[in-house]
C-alpha cells in the first residue's frame, strides 16, 4: 500500500554537500540511527496462578516490578556497537546481555540469565529433609502435614569473544556456566512413597571455533566441551516413626559427574556457480567416572565396580552435494553416518546368588545409523515445481548381552533388533512466486522393518513390537494454501494427516497397532484500514493410537487382553486486533482459547478367572476418565504517547485455566494419598485457576 | 512524518527549486555506498521503506564488508533507468517481497554471498532451502528490528508455517517458549542440514546441552535415553507432566510387555494402596517406583537396582 510522505531524498539532495547538516538532522537520524528504549512499571496479579505461572516467575498473587531496557548505540565513525539488553529485571526470570562490538573487527559479550520452573502442584507432606540428601518418610503416615512448593531455578552466566582475523578468517570463543538448584517430584523407589529429588548441580560449556569464509570455500573447526557436576550423589531415605526411630533404609542414586569433549570440522565448497558440496566430521568422547557412592550398610557384589569408567564415543560423518543442474532442475544427495558407541567396560553389578537368576550387568549400547538421501526438484511454468525424493536409513544396534541361557536373555526386558531399515519416498507439488495463490501438497510414504527380534527374559516380554523399532508403514499428507483473497485479506489453510500402521503377528501380537494424527489450521489476516489490523486463527488437531496388550493375573485381576484407544483432541483459537484509536493512542486486543481432551478408553477382555481390575486390601481399580484442559487468555493493551519519545502503556490480562486431570486423584475424585500405613503425602492442584493482571509501564525511547 | 519535519523538508525542497541549475551537486548517498541512485526515489515513506537498514549491522558503514543496495538487489539497470518503451518501470534484478518473482535460490544466494559460512554452511541441504524458503521469508532486512532474531518474538515467524507447534507450545506442559525464555532456535539451527535441523548433531546431543545429567553413561542405562529422547518426550508441549508423549502405563507399554504388574491396565485406585498393579497410572504412574527412569547409578546388590528404582 502506497504511503504518502514527503520524500526525504529531496532533502538529501537539497543538503547535498552539507554532510554535517545531514548527520544532525533529526528527521534523518530518526530513520537511520539505532534505537534504545527503557521501560519501567508495576504489575499486579490478583491471584496465585500455579499452572500458567510455571515459568514466568509470577506464579503468586502480588505486585511485580517491571523493568526492561535495550540500550543500542553505535559509533558511526568506528562502527562500534554497545548493546545492553536487560529483561524482566523485576522478576525472578531476569536476564541481561551486554555486547561490545567493533563491527568487522572484534567483539565481546557477557550475559546473565535466570530461568525458573515453579512446580504447578502443591505438595502436602510430612516427609522430612526435602532439599537434602537425607530424607525421612513418616510411619505411621503423618496426620500433620505441611504445605511444600517444589521448583527449580537455573542461573547462568556466560561470556564470549569474537575476532575477525583478516583474509576470511575469524575466531569465536564462548563459555557458559549454569547452576541448577531446587527440588522436583521424585519417588522413594523401594515403595510407592513420596520423595523429592534434591537438585544442586552445575554445568559448564565452552566452545572455540576457527572459521574461514571465502567466496567458494568455507570451513570451520573447533572444540566444544561440556561438564556436569552434581553436588549431590546419593539420597538416604528411610521411614521414621513418631519417636524418631528410622527403619527400612533405602538409598537412591543420583546422576554422577560427567563430561564430554567434541572436535569438529564442517566445510563447504562451491564446485561451480550451481553446485555445492559440504561435509562435516565430529567426534565426541564423553566420560563418567566419578566414584560410585554406596549407602552405609548397603551390600554390593564383590565384583561390582567402584568407578564405572563410563565412556561414550559419538562420531558423525556427513557429506552432501546440491546442484541446480539447469535453470529448471535441481537435486541433492547426502550421506550421513552417526555412531553413538558406549565403550564402558561391561561388568557384573548385581549377583545376589551364585545361580545368577537375577544378575545385572551394565549395558553399554551402540547405535550406528547410516542415512542416504536423494532428492530432485523440477520447476515448471507459472511458478509450479515438483519434488521427488527417496531416503534410506539403516541402523545397526549392537547387542551387548551375552548371558543367553535356555533360549532367553535373562537381562533383557524388551525385544531388541540388531538392524533397522527405513525407506522414505516423498513427492511434493508447489506453486510459489504467484500473486494471489501459493501452496503446496506433499505426500510421503515410509516403510520400516528390521532383523529378527532377540529373545527377552520371559515369553510375555517377547510378545511385543517396541514402538521405536517395530515394523511400520507411515503415510503423510500435507497441504498448505496461502491465498490473498482480496488486497486487505489473506487466508492460509494448512492440513496435515499422518497414519501409522505397525507390524504385528500371531507370535508377536502386542504393542501399538496403528495411529493417526491430523492437524487442520486456518489463519486469516485482514487490514481493516491503514490504522487497524485484524488477525485470527483456528487449529484443530487430533491424535489417535490403538494399543494392544496382555495383562497377567495379578492381585485378583484376571488374565486379559487389552485394547487401548488413546485419543488427544485439541481446539485452539487465537485472535488479535491492533489499531490506532487516536493519533496518540494505540490499542490492542488478543484472545487465546485452547481446549484439549485426552481420552483413555481401554477394552479389557478377560480370558481367565478373576476381576477386571486388581483388588487388594479393599482397594480396587476403575477405568480412566477423560481429561479436559481449557485455557482462556484475554489481553488488552493501550499505549498513549506522552511525547514523540515516550509513552504510557497499560496492560490488562484475564486468564482462566481449568482441568479435571486425574493424575493425583483417586477414582472418586478425592486427592491421591501416598501409602497406606506410611507417608500420607498428597499432591494437588486447583482445578480452576483464574487471575487478572493489571500493569502500567512508562516507556522512553531514544537514539 | 511530523508537521515540523514536513516544514523542514518543504523548505529544503524549496531551496532546491530556487537554486540555479548550475549549482546542482551530485546526489549524496544517505545510508549505503552508492545508494543515491536508489534513495532518490525510495525512502521510508515509500511502498518499500529502505532507510531503516541504516539502523542495523547492514548499515554500518565503518565496516568495509557492509553491502550496497546493488549487492543484494543486483545492478538493476532497467529499474534505475526505465527504458523508453517500457509501460511500467521494470523490477530490480532481485526482489525479496512476498510477490517477488525472483527464484528462492537466487534470493538466498544474495545473502549467502556473505553469510554462507558458520551455521549456514549446509543451508542448501536444509529442508527449508529445498522447500523454497528463502532468507527473506523469515528475516526483515530493512528494519531496525528483525523479529525472528529476538527470542520473545521469533515464534511469530516460525508458527506462520509450523501450525502444530503453535498449539503445542500453548499446552499446559511445555518448554518456556511462550514465556520468552526459550525460542525455536534454542534447539533448532534452522539453517542447518542435519535431521530435524537441530543445533547439535542429534536429538540427544541437543537435549544434553541443558539436561546434561541425562547423558550418563549410567551404571544402569535406559536405552532410549542414549538413542533418542523423543521416543518418550514431545518437546514442543503436551498435556502430560514431564512432556511425555503418552501417560504411563501406556507410554511404558509401548515397549514393555512384562508379566505381573507391568502389564496392568490403565486404572485409578479407589483408595490408598501400595499395590503396584493399581499405581501405574495415578500420581507419577510407573515412575512412582521406577523413579530414576533415565538411568541409575546404584551398585546395591539387588535385582531392583537394574530397574531404575534405586
Amino acid at each position: 500500500m502506497k504511503k504518502f510522505a514527503f520524500p526525504l531524498s529531496a532533502m538529501s539532495l537539497a543538503l547535498a554537500g552539507t554532510a554535517q547538516a545531514q548527520e544532525v538532522d533529526p528527521a534523518i537520524a530518526e530513520l537511520t540511527r539505532p534505537e534504545s528504549a527503557v521501560s519501567v512499571g508495576l504489575g499486579y496479579w490478583s491471584k496465585d496462578r500455579p499452572r500458567l505461572g510455571t515459568y514466568d516467575g509470577m506464579n503468586q498473587k502480588g505486585l511485580y516490578g517491571l523493568f526492561d531496557a535495550l540500550i543500542n548505540t553505535r559509533d558511526d565513525r568506528t562502527g562500534t556497537w554497545f548493546i545492553l539488553d536487560a529483561r524482566n529485571l523485576g522478576l525472578s526470570t531476569m536476564e541481561m546481555r551486554a555486547e561490545w562490538l567493533r563491527q568487522g573487527n572484534f567483539g565481546v559479550f557477557a550475559e546473565y540469565n535466570r530461568m525458573v520452573r515453579d512446580e504447578p502442584y502443591t505438595v502436602f507432606t510430612a516427609v522430612q529433609g526435602i532439599g537434602t540428601q537425607t530424607q525421612r518418610v513418616p510411619t505411621p503416615s503423618a496426620t500433620t502435614i505441611g504445605e511444600t512448593h517444589l521448583g527449580t531455578m537455573r542461573e547462568a552466566i556466560g561470556a564470549g569473544f569474537s575476532k575477525i582475523l583478516g583474509g576470511g578468517y575469524d575466531f569465536r570463543f564462548s563459555v557458559k556456566s549454569e547452576d541448577k538448584t531446587g527440588d522436583r517430584l521424585w519417588g522413594r523407589g523401594g515403595a510407592p512413597e513420596f520423595a523429592a529429588e534434591p537438585i544442586d548441580s552445575n554445568t559448564r560449556q565452552m566452545e572455540g571455533i576457527l572459521a574461514y569464509v571465502g567466496k567458494t570455500f568455507q570451513i570451520q573447526g573447533g572444540y566444544y566441551g561440556s561438564w556436569y557436576t552434581n553436588h549431590n550423589s546419593l539420597v538416604d531415605t528411610a521411614n521414621i516413626n513418631a519417636a524418631g526411630v528410622t527403619s527400612n533404609p533405602f538409598f537412591l542414586s543420583l546422576p554422577l559427574d560427567n563430561q564430554a569433549h567434541q572436535l569438529f570440522v564442517n566445510g563447504g565448497y562451491n564446485l561451480s556457480e550451481r553446485t555445492r558440496a559440504t561435509f562435516k566430521v565430529a567426534y565426541t568422547h564423553a566420560t563418567q567416572d566419578e566414584q560410585i557412592p554406596v549407602g552405609a550398610g548397603v551390600a554390593t557384589f564383590a565384583g561390582a565396580p567402584t568407578h564405572l569408567d563410563g565412556q561414550l564415543d559419538t562420531t558423525l560423518l556427513q557429506a552432501g552435494i546440491t546442484s541446480r543442474a539447469t535453470s529448471n532442475f535441481s537435486w541433492l544427495a547426502s550421506l550421513r553416518y552417526y555412531d553413538s558407541n558406549e565403550r564402558t567396560p561391561q561388568a557384573r553389578i548385581v549377583q545376589p546368588a551364585a545361580g545368577c537368576g537375577t544378575c545385572v550387568d551394565n549395558t553399554p549400547l551402540r547405535f550406528e545409523t547410516l542415512t542416504g538421501k536423494l532428492e530432485g526438484t523440477y520447476r515448471m511454468a507459472q511458478g509450479l515445481s515438483a519434488l521427488a525424493g527417496v531416503e534410506h536409513a539403516r541402523q545397526e544396534r549392537d547387542v551387548p548381552f551375552g548371558n543367553v541361557a535356555a533360549g532367553v536373555d535373562a537381562q533383557r526386558y524388551v525385544p531388541w533388533r540388531a538392524k533397522i531399515d527405513e525407506t522414505t519416498y516423498r513427492v511434493e507439488l508447489r506453486r510459489a512466486l504467484a500473486e494471489t495463490v501459493n501452496g503446496r501438497i506433499a505426500y510421503s510414504f515410509s516403510q520400516r522393518d528390521g532383523s529378527e527380534f532377540t529373545p527377552t527374559n520371559e515369553i510375555q516380554s517377547d510378545l511385543i513390537n517396541p514402538i521405536h523399532i517395530a515394523d511400520r508403514d507411515r503415510n503423510k499428507v500435507k497441504l498448505m494454501l496461502d491465498w490473498a483473497v482480496i488486497e486487505p485479506l489473506t487466508l492460509t489453510f494448512n492440513v496435515e494427516y499422518a497414519k501409522d500402521e505397525y507390524g504385528h503377528s500371531d507370535s508377536r501380537p502386542y504393542g501399538l497397532r496403528d495411529g493417526n494424527a491430523s492437524v487442520f489450521s486456518l489463519d486469516a489476516a485482514y487490514s481493516i484500514s491503514e490504522k487497524w489490523q485484524l488477525s485470527a486463527w483456528y487449529t484443530h488437531d487430533n491424535t489417535k493410537a490403538n494399543q494392544f496388550g496382555q495383562r497377567n493375573v495379578n492381585n485378583g485381576a484376571a488374565e486379559a487382553v487389552k485394547e487401548a484407544h488413546l485419543e488427544d483432541t485439541g481446539d485452539t483459537f487465537g485472535a488479535g486486533l491492533r489499531g490506532m484509536i487516536l493519533p496518540k493512542l494505540r490499542a490492542g486486543f488478543d484472545l487465546l482459547y485452547s481446549k484439549n481432551v485426552n481420552r483413555y478408553p481401554e477394552t479389557i477382555t478377560l480370558v481367565g478367572a478373576g476381576g477386571t481390575f486388581p483388588t487388594a486390601g479393599g482397594v480396587t481399580g476403575a477405568p480412566l476418565p477423560d481429561i479436559t484442559n481449557t485455557m482462556t487468555r484475554i489481553k488488552l493493551h493501550a499505549a498513549y504517547a506522552l511525547q514523540k519519545t515516550s509513552e504510557v502503556r497499560v496492560e490488562y490480562t484475564h486468564e482462566i485455566w481449568k482441568t479435571n486431570d486425574w493424575s493425583w486423584m483417586f477414582a472418586d475424585g478425592s486427592t491421591f494419598t501416598y501409602g497406606t500405613t506410611t507417608d500420607g503425602t498428597q499432591v494437588s492442584q486447583a482445578p480452576k485457576q483464574t487471575a487478572d493482571w493489571l500493569a502500567v509501564r512508562y516507556i522512553y525511547r531514544f537514539q | 512524518m511530523t508537521r515540523l519535519s514536513g516544514w523542514i523538508l518543504g523548505l529544503a525542497l524549496g531551496a532546491l527549486v530556487m537554486a540555479p541549475a548550475g549549482a546542482q551537486q551530485p546526489r549524496k548517498d544517505m545510508v549505503l555506498n552508492g545508494d543515491a541512485q536508489c534513495t532518490r526515489c525510495h525512502n521510508e515513506g515509500d511502498e518499500y521503506p529502505v532507510l531503516a537498514i541504516a539502523k542495523t549491522k547492514h548499515g554500518t558503514m565503518a565496516d568495509a564488508r557492509t553491502p550496497s543496495c546493488t549487492s543484494c538487489h543486483g545492478a538493476s539497470e532497467t529499474h534505475i533507468n526505465r527504458p523508453a518503451n517500457a509501460t511500467e518501470r521494470p523490477k530490480p534484478d532481485r526482489t525479496f517481497g512476498k510477490h517477488s518473482k525472483t527464484p528462492m535460490a537466487e534470493r538466498s544466494g544474495a545473502c549467502l554471498a556473505c553469510h554462507q559460512g558458520t551455521k549456514r554452511m549446509d543451508w542448501q541441504l536444509s529442508a527449508h532451502a529445498t522447500r523454497d524458503v528463502a532468507c527473506s521469508s523469515c528475516h526483515k532486512i530493512h528494519s531496525g528490528f528483525d523479529p525472528v532474531r529476538d527470542k520473545s518474538t521469533q515464534t511469530d515467524t516460525c508458527f506462520s508455517c509450523h501450525k502444530e507447534q503453535r498449539v503445542q507450545v500453548n499446552r499446559p506442559v511445555h518448554h518456556p517458549i511462550v514465556e520468552g525464555k526459550m525460542s525455536c532456535s534454542s534447539c533448532h539451527n534452522v539453517h542447518g542440514g542435519n535431521p530435524k535441523q537441530l543445533v547439535r548433531d542429534s536429538v540427544t546431543e541437543t537435549c544434553f546441552t541443558c539436561h546434561m545429567e541425562k547423558r550418563g553413561p549410567f551404571v544402569h542405562n535406559h536405552p532410549p535415553v542414549q538413542e533418542d529422547c523423543a521416543i518418550c518426550h514431545q518437546p514442543h508441549g503436551t498435556t502430560i507432566p514431564s512432556l511425555l508423549k503418552a501417560r504411563p502405563p501406556f507410554l511404558c507399554q509401548e515397549c514393555h510387555s512384562h508379566s505381573s504388574h507391568p502389564s496392568q491396565a490403565g486404572t485409578l485406585p479407589s483408595g490408598r494402596t501400595t499395590t503396584n498393579s493399581l499405581l501405574g497410572s495415578v500420581a507419577r504412574g510407573c515412575l512412582n517406583c521406577h523413579t530414576n527412569i533415565h538411568g541409575s547409578n546404584s551398585t546395591q546388590n539387588s535385582a531392583t537396582s537394574g530397574r531404575f528404582r534405586r
